[in-house]
């Protein structure tokens, strides 16, 4: 299982206001709040968290096809750095989901999968526009809960796939074809 | 407080933060705030924040969970008043 979440962090700027009494709270766990308030750039940790937080959800409700709003739940550990993207945790409920964060100038990419073993067998795409050489003999499709899939035309066979838009981005996750 | 004026009050909320305009014009009960409105999910706290203050009540995270519509945030502001 695969999720993924992209940050326009210009536009983020521009939407949220996370210095708002009560903002970080409703949303960070006790923990979360000291490590935004110790970063060197704490509203880029108010993302990176959010960012893994979303990417979770997004494996969770593929799988129990509910929809809840409660980030806190989702509870984020980093664990460091991998050639210049963070890694770490995320915990909900009963389980655990690794994550990969990448970030340039303006744009945070985080994808979290159901095990860390899954995180060296995925195409990350991260543009301004969808990636379609990624799926040029393929259809995109969305089952009936707007869950996309790509599916094979030839061989029907269907791949998740975790899309996500957020200003000028576009971020793309799949699993590696298997050759 | 009738559902059709907190539903006028709701409106005033959601829309700072809301995208899609036609929707908010005709935002009724069964409005979802992420599929019809199109509020960003990093805004729905903004909401909850907005519908605290301007109601005076709390909305714990419990109740936070269920907020992404406007029946839920009707059913969730009418009992918090009602507890009070």
């Amino acid at each position: 299982m695969i999720g993924n979440d992209i940050i326009d962090l210009h536009l983020a700027c521009r939407e949220s206001n996370w210095q708002r009494k009560g903002y970080l709270s409703k949303i960070f766990t006790a923990t979360e709040q000291e490590m935004i308030c110790q970063a060197p750039i704490p509203s880029d940790m108010v993302w990176l968290l959010w960012s893994c937080k979303e990417a979770a959800y997004k494996i969770v409700n593929r799988i129990t096809n509910v929809r809840i709003y409660n980030p806190a739940k989702f509870s984020c550990t980093l664990s460091g750095d991998k050639e210049g993207a963070a890694c770490g945790s995320i915990s909900y409920e009963a389980r655990t989901y690794s994550f990969i964060s990448h970030r340039n100038d303006s744009c945070i990419h985080t994808v979290a999968v159901s095990h860390n073993i899954f995180l060296d067998h995925l195409d990350i795409y991260t543009g301004s526009s969808l990636p379609v050489h990624l799926f040029s003999d393929k259809s995109l499709i969305k089952n009936q809960d707007g869950i996309p899939y790509l599916v094979n035309c030839c061989t029907y066979s269907p791949v998740p796939v975790s899309i996500s838009h957020h200003g000028k981005y576009v971020g793309w996750v799949q699993k590696k074809a298997i050759l | 407080m009738d559902k059709e004026t907190l539903i006028t009050q709701l409106k005033e909320i959601v829309k700072p933060y809301a995208k899609n305009e036609e929707a908010l014009l005709n935002i009724n009960e069964n409005t979802d705030f992420v599929n019809d409105l199109k509020i960003n999910s990093a805004n729905l706290v903004d909401v909850v924040l907005d519908v605290e203050e301007q109601f005076n009540i709390v909305i714990d995270n419990e109740s936070m969970e269920r907020m992404l519509n406007v029946k839920s945030a009707i059913e969730i502001i009418e009992a918090k008043l009602g507890a009070q």
